[in-house]
Order: structure tokens, then sequence, then C-alpha cells
């Protein structure tokens, strides 16, 4: 049904249009249309270089931040002559202009390209995604290409799911084109047993919009190739490293079908191509335009059974319907795994994202009662006769069986939280999630609150000996993502609240982080010898104590930072006597320490 | 068989062609806005009145601004068009709410129409074509003000309302009251779901001359028909995804690119299938799902199909009889119509739509299932809560202070079910917010009551927590327009206020507590500005009437410990304007404790 709302929309035909333009014009050609911006990358100009993969953090230099490696996971790669196709544009200064001007005067921006020129509007767009992230932008971005090759592999397509951009990518592939299967064979084997095609192909990627005899001649050598290639999939054990990503529109004489699923993408591409000719694989890459045409009136054409009994259930005949669609339902062999193929891409989830979200809120508040427990933790703690706060409570706790249960609480309220962020990475909540007040909301408090007690843990069982400091090498990524999702909710009429009283909860989470660097580093002084080293050390000393100072005056911090026996009183008051020593240092204290202000 | 029309939309079957042929005159008469007739019920001697529209086929009566003509309604008349659940006031097409703005004055004072009222008879208001939408709305006019409890019969009418304005005519159980005729191909039921354009007008033009000079008959527009029906079908796949459950994000980043109609069908569709079988659909997913899919080109080519789109719209009144004199009639809602369906020539893909459409509705009541059990464990952990009051009150503190302060055991229990009262009352809110529950839910006397206890007694408590834990500082006050309170409040207060027909912001009792903190807060920071001042005077009448009036505020906030009367006392006496008053109920407080 996806893919008759798109053919129905003038999107497609658009960006087809202007396609066709930049390819003739062999330039990025631009044009508005009721308000959006479409930007249309030719298909004809040659890149240079060669076929391999480059991973994605060395290649363009920082220019998709978001995508970068996580721990524990392969780089993400992408094909190495296509980026420094991309690069090629993006370091001509009119790139940028152009791309900003339109950005500014448009409700929403299509990306568009044919050929490589779809590969490149693929880099631009995540480029352009990565950016507006940056600003916390949420113009919408749409990436269209037609007939682009594959661009990056498994890891490049997980990044992609992670920001949840795959769904600003259609890619329109029409019945037999060759070039968006051309990378499925495998490219290691391609250039060391077949050199000469490495060396054409770029050439043969170019000609083939001249569509002359000599590239037909070429390509019927390297057709066989890539069929046998697809054909054996199973059995060889070489796959191919590239992978798609985003969602695949195939066209055929017979209807639409849009696939989501990675997977299910790449054996559709293969299925639908083991009927191509050499000539019908060049021809389909040419035909776009007809197809888009044809499929904007395919809703209003009556589509009937062309064979068999009808289906049982309405779920088996969407089915049927989709693999017809796909013009495959005549041939036997093929219409079998494809029906298969599209059954996993469905894979029907009972749940909507909406009520997914609905259920969430049930399990947020089940888990709610652990974190109760810790504010109240913190509340006692605050309130005892020791007077620690309850950071260093937590860090410094005995055996008792309360801090157990609050460690215990920790845990829980830690997968629960992962889980959420699993189920929104893997796109199982609605689009609108982050913009729910609650959601973000109940994610900051739960980080201002439980941060530190993971920092105390941190530090308690000596973690920081081994792995480096806490902010650097401890710091879990939920913490990280919540940060993002704080700093992009949309703020409304803040007032220029001045802090009459104390935080309930201290306003950094990483405060503590903070402190138990700045003790090491004041440990390190006192054993430092040489002057270089020491006079470093005292600069990030000072520049913690004017960010500590800062948070203390706008009574950012909460209570139990401020106890009388909390490690930052007793890091402050031995920063003073080590100042007061000695004498290099003019004390230039605040007078946050001078009693008044503790409690 | 043996249902008829009539059966089916609850109106008598003999009214129905008398009905339209006055539409129809009264769509071209020129001189008169409105045209009243009244018909003898051969078997019970009743008579009914219908009062018939003029139309108009100006391109401009028919779209104010492109690409929509959406115009929010005027929820001064129409107080009820609405969504109680953020959703906002309803969208209707603005040069339709225009027309039937100049036809009210005269509608009100027709003494016609009066007799009918006194004499206390079904009134029906009829049109045809572009006076079909002037019908709705006098409708629901007469609805909102229950002078009378008119019936709607429209033919050939444009879509007039979006889906709000559909879901709130279904909450308030006045669906069944407008029955809509549509034949097979007329292009006018659908052209709103394309956005205006040059096709737009050469239809209305052609029309226009055609209604004009009955003579002479004006050579046709060609070409329009994909344009418009391609627009029309991307609205229906649209929907149709969300009725299948898609799941892909795309959908919605595709759809900020393109500009889809916010028209939806409400009410019943009739169907006029061509060959004298009439199909009735009151599923309003399903009504749009047919209206595109009946018109697919089968073997039969575009220029035919175009003609037909523009014939058919002036062939009501011979149709209508043919359909009559069978009674050919089924039902959507009643089972399955596979012969029927296939008069109308549906596709597999157009069954599958339908099928959708049904097992949408089926899904919203498994949903209401699932709500009912929690609303048992929701009275539950209500009654639990006023124990705990009562008990604070025995306290001396009042629940609100005891709860802020959090010192006892009870306290955190209390706060516990706090927040699992608040998760079960979310995910309503968020079904709500997607349609998820049957659009009756919001008017059930139960469920505004259920929510209406909860919120007096639980608010409080949130108000607490949020004061407690200084969150003022991070989000800006609890009440602020669109600030930190919870929806589940707003909701359930909206529900409140839209049953009592209350403005909106009237119930606000279960604020009282944020008033009280943030006035402590504001008093701090500016001093005792007239604004200040004004406000506490505001709060005090406020809390009398809650009191004393309608008890909706219960005495506990007037004990001698509480944060409310330690503050209150503390005011300067100048401040004060109700002293007298407030410190008699503290006193009787006092007295009764």
């Amino acid at each position: 049904m996806l893919a008759t709302f798109l053919s129905s929309t003038p999107v497609l035909q658009d960006s087809w249009r202007l396609c066709s333009l930049a390819n003739t014009a062999a330039t990025v050609v631009t044009d508005h249309v009721r308000g959006v911006a479409y930007v249309a990358f030719p298909g004809t100009v040659m890149p240079s270089g060669g076929a391999n993969l480059v991973a994605l953090d060395a290649a363009p230099d920082g220019l998709f931040p978001p995508l970068q490696q996580r721990q524990h996971e392969d780089p993400p790669m992408i094909h190495a002559a296509i980026v420094d196709h991309f690069r090629s544009f993006y370091t001509s200064t009119t790139f940028h202009n152009q791309i900003l001007a339109e950005i500014d005067k448009s409700k929403a921006v299509v990306m568009t390209g044919h050929s490589m020129g779809g590969a490149v509007a693929s880099l631009s767009a995540l480029w352009l995604l990565s950016y507006l992230q940056s600003i916390t932008s949420s113009l919408p971005v749409l990436c269209i290409t037609f007939g682009s090759p594959l661009l990056g592999n498994d890891s490049f397509l997980r990044a992609i799911l992670r920001e949840r951009w795959a769904g600003n990518f259609c890619h329109v592939v029409s019945n037999h084109d060759f070039i968006p299967r051309l990378f499925l064979a495998p490219l290691p084997s391609l250039s060391a047993h077949h050199a000469h095609f490495v060396l054409q192909f770029w050439q043969l990627l170019m000609n083939v919009l001249q569509s002359d005899s000599e590239t037909a001649k070429i390509f019927g050598f390297l057709l066989p190739y890539i069929q046998g290639w697809v054909a054996n999939m199973e059995e060889e054990c070489v796959k191919s490293p590239f992978s798609p990503f985003g969602n695949y529109l195939f066209f055929s004489e017979e209807g639409a079908v849009c696939v989501d699923d990675a997977a299910a993408a790449g054996k559709m591409l293969e299925l639908m191509f083991t009927k191509a000719s050499p000539g019908s694989s060049i021809e389909d890459h040419l035909k776009y335009g007809d197809y888009t045409e044809k499929a904007s009136w395919q809703l209003l054409m009556r589509k009937s059974f062309t064979l068999g009994e009808p289906p049982e259930s309405s779920y088996e005949a969407g089915l049927a319907l989709a693999v017809q669609s796909c013009g495959l339902a005549n041939q036997e062999s093929i219409s079998g795994p494809a029906k298969e193929c599209l059954k996993m891409a469905k894979r029907v989830n009972r749940l909507s994202p909406h009520l997914n979200a609905a259920n969430l809120s049930i399990i947020l508040s089940k888990n709610v009662p652990y974190r109760t427990q810790i504010e109240w933790y913190k509340a006692s703690c605050d309130k005892s006769d020791d007077q620690m706060g309850y950071y260093d409570s937590f860090k410094l706790r005995g055996a008792s069986k309360k801090g157990a249960k609050i460690n215990m609480n920790r845990c829980l309220l830690a997968g629960f939280w992962d889980n959420v962020i699993h189920m929104l990475e893997s796109n199982q909540l609605p689009h609108d999630f982050l913009k729910r007040e609650k959601w973000v909301n109940a994610s900051h408090f739960y980080k201002l609150l439980v941060e530190p007690l993971d920092i105390a843990d941190y530090y308690r069982t000596g973690m920081h000996l081994t792995h480096g400091h806490y902010l650097k090498n401890g710091r879990e990524e939920r913490y990280e993502i919540f940060d993002r999702w704080w700093k992009g909710r949309e703020v409304g009429n803040e007032e220029n609240n001045r802090r009459t009283t104390h935080a309930s909860l201290t306003q950094d989470s990483c405060f503590w982080a903070r402190v138990e660097e700045a003790r090491d580093w004041l440990d390190q002084i006192r054993s430092e010898s040489d002057m270089r080293r020491s006079a470093m050390l005292w600069q990030d000393i000072e520049n913690f104590e004017r960010y500590a100072t800062r948070l203390v005056e706008n009574k950012e911090v909460s209570m139990d930072v401020l106890a009388k026996n909390s490690s930052f009183t007793l890091l402050m008051e031995e920063l003073q006597d080590l100042k007061s020593k000695s004498q290099q240092f003019p004390p230039q204290f605040p007078a946050f320490l001078n009693g008044e202000m503790v409690p | 068989m043996g249902e008829t029309v009539g059966n089916l939309i609850g109106l008598n079957d003999e009214v129905i062609h008398p009905a339209a042929t006055l539409a129809v005159e009264a769509h071209n008469s020129q001189s008169k806005q409105f045209l009243v007739k009244k018909i003898k019920i051969r078997h019970d001697h009743s008579s009914v009145v219908v009062l018939a529209f003029s139309g108009s086929m100006f391109p401009d009566d028919w779209l104010g601004q492109p690409p929509f003509g959406k115009t929010k309604i005027d929820t001064g008349k129409f107080p009820s068009l609405t969504s109680l659940n953020d959703g906002g006031d309803a969208v209707v097409n603005g040069s339709f709410l225009g027309r039937f703005n100049g036809v009210l004055d005269k509608l009100s004072h027709d003494k016609e129409l009066k007799k009918a009222i006194e004499k206390k008879r079904q009134v029906v208001f009829s049109g045809y074509s572009s006076a079909g939408p002037i019908a709705i709305l006098a409708t629901l006019y007469f609805l909102e003000n229950r002078t009378l409890s008119p019936r709607c019969l429209t033919f050939g009418s444009p879509l007039l309302g979006d889906r709000i304005f559909g879901h709130a005519l279904r909450r308030e159980g006045w669906s069944d009251y407008f029955t809509h005729f549509v034949m097979k191909y007329d292009i006018i039921p659908r052209i709103m779901l394309s956005p205006s354009s040059t096709e737009h007008a050469q239809i209305l033009n052609y029309f226009k001359s055609k209604f004009d000079r009955k003579n002479i008959n004006p050579a046709p527009p060609s070409g329009f028909y994909l344009t418009v029906m391609g627009n029309a079908s991307s609205v229906a796949s649209y929907e149709a995804c969300h009725l299948m459950g898609c799941r892909n994000p795309s959908l919605d980043i595709i759809k900020s690119f393109i500009e889809l109609s916010p028209y939806r069908p409400s009410g019943t569709y009739v169907f006029c299938t061509g060959n004298g079988n009439l199909l009735v659909v009151k599923n309003p997913n399903a009504v749009l799902q047919i209206l595109i899919h009946c018109t697919e080109l089968g073997e039969s080519n575009t220029a035919e199909v175009e003609k037909r789109s523009l014939d058919e719209h002036s062939a009501y009144l011979s149709e209508l009889k043919e359909c009559l004199g069978m009674q050919a009639v089924v039902s959507l809602d009643g089972g399955p119509a596979t012969a029927t369906l296939n008069d109308l020539g549906l596709s597999p893909q157009a069954m599958l739509c339908l099928q959708a459409a049904e097992e949408f509705e089926n899904r919203r009541s498994r949903n209401l299932e699932k709500i009912g059990k929690y609303l048992e464990k929701i009275e539950v952990e209500l009654e639990m809560l006023r124990k705990y009051k009562e008990n604070a009150q025995i306290s001396g503190l009042g629940y609100y202070d005891s709860f802020k302060l959090q010192n006892e055991d009870d306290d955190f229990r209390a706060n516990v079910r706090r927040l699992e009262l608040a998760g079960m009352w979310d995910e309503i809110k968020e079904m709500l917010k997607e349609f998820e529950l049957p659009d009756e839910f919001e008017k059930k006397r139960e469920i505004i009551d259920l929510g209406t206890k909860y919120r007096r007694l639980v608010e409080p408590l949130d108000i607490a927590n949020f004061y407690r834990h200084s969150k003022d500082k991070e989000t800006g006050a609890y009440v602020i327009g669109g600030g930190p309170r919870p929806k589940r409040y707003r909701f359930t207060q909206r529900w409140l206020e839209h049953q009592e027909k209350k403005p909106f912001g009237s119930r606000s009792e279960s604020l009282f507590w944020a008033d009280v903190e943030q006035l402590g807060i504001d008093i701090k920071k500016k001093g005792y500005l007239q604004e200040i001042k004004d406000r506490i005077h505001q709060l005090e009448r406020n809390m009398i009437a809650w009191i004393d009036v309608d008890k909706s505020l219960d005495k506990d906030v007037l004990l001698e410990k509480t944060t409310f009367v330690k503050w209150w006392r503390d005011l300067p006496i100048e401040c004060k304007s109700e002293s007298e008053r407030i410190e008699k109920l503290i006193g009787e407080k006092a007295a009764g404790v």
C-alpha cells in the first residue's frame, strides 16, 4: 500500500523530471515546487577512483558525525569512489551556499539523482541530516534515487537505522535495471579475477546513459557474471559486503512494491533480476520516466488476479497481490521465494508504534517505584547525621541492605531505559516520540537522579584505575542519548528563572564525575615535581573550580553537594588548604565556603 | 432482505424521493435561499417538513483559499465540533461555512420552520450538490441548540469536514442523522479530496452553465479526471496504509512533502451501484475507500469514465426513483455484502482496504474491553488513596502537605499509587489520541465521572510532587499554557467541561494547589504587584465557589496547618478581598474536626 501511496504523490514525478534535467545539464539542478526544494544530482559526471570500501570515519573528514563507529561494532564503510565523487561536489563552495539557501526558503527538501547521481544524492542527504541534527532543526528531508548503485556495508545500514533515518530514503528500482545489482557480486573477486571489469566499470556506468553499442557488448559480458553470482549466492560463502538501506520501491510492468527491510530488499533485488537480459537491463536503467508516470495512475486501474484460485485469508491475498505487483506471478520458480521474502518484509507486528508507546507508559509506571525508592534514599541520606549526601553515602556504603536494594533498583531502571532506547532505534515507537514532553522529562529526571549513583559505583569498584576516568571511559551510552533528547526538546517560553532555593537534583548529572577527576588532579599535583605538568594541572583545577562555583552560585546543585562531609566540600577545603600553602597562586576564592552557604 | 433504506437510516422511505426532488429544485433556484415543503406520510398520517437549500456553482463559492480552503469551525455556534483530547477544533471548508452563515439569519426567522418546531414535526434538511454542506451545517446548528432533532439528506454533496469533524459527530451520537446519497461515478463527492486547481474550475464552470441554461448542453471538459482522482487516491492509499498498520516511518515523512486533503467522509453513505442496488455504509474509513476504489478504471477507457463522472452528477432523481422502487438494499456493516460490492466493481486490493477498515473498528472494540479492566483497577486504587486522604486529615496536616513532606511510609506508598494510576491514564490518553478507542468513549458518563474523581483526588498529589522537587525551575510553572501539567488531567477536565457545556478552563478546581504554590513563588519574586493582587482575589473567589457552592474542592484545604492557610494568613490585609468569609470557613473546619 505504501508503494501505491508513494507513486500516487507528485513527489516521484517531480524528482524524476529534475533528474533528467540534471543529467542533460551535467550539473546540480535545483527547483521549487509548492514550497518544497528539489536538488537533483547528475548521473553523467565521471568519478575517479577504485571500487573498494573505505571506513566512514576515515573517509570524509567527519562529514557524518552521527554515523560514527560504535564500540564492539565493525566500522561503517562506504564506497570509496562514490565518496570521492561526493566530495568533489561537497568541496565546491557553491554546493554549500546553494543548499543552505534552499533550506532557508523551503519547508522541505528532496535530494534526488539518477544512477551515480542517486548515490551522491544519498550522501548529500546524509550530510544534510547530520547538519540539521547539529542545529536541531526538524526540516523534513527526503532522498529519492533512481537506479542508484549500492552504497555501504552492513554497519552503515545499522548506523542509519539507529539514527532513524532509513525512512528518509527511497530507492526506486525498475524491473531489470542492472546498476542497483552491480555490487551484489562481491568486490574482492571482481577486482582480483576480472580486473578489466573494474577498469571499464566506470566507463560503462557513464556510457550506458548514452546507450552505445560498445557498452552493450561489454555489458553482455558482465551480466551473466552478476547473474551467476546472484544465482549461486546461497552456496558461495563469500557474500557481498554491500547492503541496501532505506526503502526500496520496485517497479515492474504490473505495479509497484515497497520494501523497507534490508535483507528482504536485497533478496528482491536478486529475484527480480533473474529473468533479465542485457537489453532489458540497460533499457530499464533508462526508463524511469515511464515507470513513474504509469505508477501514478496505478490505483485508478483495476487489477484482478491473473491466475489460480482466490487466496484464503486477507493476509495471503495481500501477499499474492504484492507478488503480482512485482511482475513475478507468472514465473513459477521465483514467485514462491518472492512470497517468502515479502512475508519477511511485512513481519506483522501485533502492536502499532502508538500502542507500543501507550503500553510503555504502563511499564514506566511499574518501574517508577524503583525510582521513588531512590529518591527516598536520597532524601534520607541528605538528612542523616553523617552529612555526606547521597553520592558519598552510596559510594562508601557498607553491606547495608538498603544500599544493596538501591543498587538493584539502579540496575533495573537501567534495563528499562535501555529497552526504551532499543525500541526507539528499532523503529517500534512513534515518529514523534521524542517530541513528547513526558518521555523527555522522565528520561532527564532519571538521568539526574541515577547517574550520580552510577558514577559512585564506578569509583567505588575502582573501575577508574583500570579503565580511566568515568567521563571519557565509563559513561553509559544511554546518558549521552538522553543528553541529546533533552537538548533537542522544544523549549517553550523559558523565563530566565533565577533559582531561589537549591535544585532538588544537581543539574549536571556528571558533576560528581568531574569532582572525582578534580580530586585526582589534586592528588597528582602533590606528587608532581615537573613544573610544566603541574601548571597544566592547576589550569584544569581552576577550570573545574570556576565551573563548580558557577553551579553553586546559580543554585543548580542540590543540597547534598554542599553537605558538610560530602566529597565536594572536602575537596574544596583541601584545595583551599593547598592553595594557601602554595605561594605562587594568590587565593581567589568565592565566598561560598565561608560557612553561610553550607547548611 | 426486507430492510429498506428508510429502516437503515431511520427515516420514512416516502420522504427520500420528494426530498431529493425539492433539493434539486432548490439548488437551481436563484431567488430563494431555501424552499420548504410539507410531506404527508401515508400510513401514519404524520407530516415531515423538508427544507432544501439553494446551491451555487461559482468556483469561489466552493474553495476560498487554495489549496483546500480550510477554516476552523466557529465553536461559538458549534461548541461540540472539537476534539476533547488536544486534537484541536474541527476544520471545515470555509466557503461552505460562509454560505451557511449567510443563510442562517433568514433560516432562524423562517415561519414555517418555527411552526414545525412548535408542532414537533420531523424536520429534514436537504441539499443537492453544493447545497449539501449547507444542509449538514444547518442540521448541526439545530442539534447543538437542542431546539429540534432534525435529519439531513444530501445528494451528490461534496465533502465538508475533516477527521475531527466526523469524530465529533460520532462522539455526540449524531452521525446517524446524516445520510448522503452518492452515485458510483459522480465526481463531485470526490472533488474535495483534491486540491484546488484549474481542473476544479473546469468542472464547476461546466455545471454552472449546464444548470443556468437548461436547454443548451455545454461541451464537457476533459482531461481533469486523472488529476482529480489521482490526488484523491493519494488520500485513500494514505489512509489505507494507516488502517493496515503500516509502520514504515517514510509514510509520515512523505506526507510532509505533499498536501493531502484534510476532508473525510462522515455520517451514513448510501451508494447507488448503477443497476438499482443500494449499498449502505456507516464506517467512515470504508466509505473513503469505496469512494475512491469504485471508480477504478476497468476495461473501459478514461474518456468514457470521465464523461460518466460528470453525467451522473445530474442523474440522482431518476436513479433514486429506480432504486427506491426496487429496495435492493444491502448494509456493509451487517456482514459480507460481496454481491453488491461486486456490483460496484471493487478490485481485490479494494476488498483488502475494506477488510482493514472493518478490522480497525474491531480493534477499537477490543481496546475498549482492555480499558474496561483498567477502570476497575483505577477504582480500587482511588479508594486506597481516599483512605490515605482521610488519615492525613486526622493528623491535621491535610493530605497535600503530608504528601509534600513525604515523611511517612504511607506517603511513599501513596506516591507509588499515584504513579501507577498515571500509567493507566496515560495509556488511555495515548489511545484516544490515536483514535484507538470508540468515538463515543469521551461521552460516557461513567468514564467522565471516574476521570473527574481521579483528577480531584490525585492531581493535588502531582502538584505536591512538582513543587516538592521545585520542578518549576526546570520547566516553568505547573499550569502555564502547554506547560508541564500532565495531559491526563487536561483531558479529564475537558470531558467534564464539555458534558456540562462550560467553557474550556472553567473546571480547574483540581489546580487549586498549583495556584497557591505559584502565587507564593511569584510574590517572593515580584512582590505585591497589582497583577498578583488580582490573582489572589480570583483565587479567593474561586475557592469559596468550589468549596461552598459546588463542593468540588474538599474542605481539608482549610486545615490550620496547611500550606494554604499559613500562606493566606501571612498575606497583607490589603491583598485579601474575602477575608471574613475565608476566616469563617477555616473556623468552621477547625470546629468540625
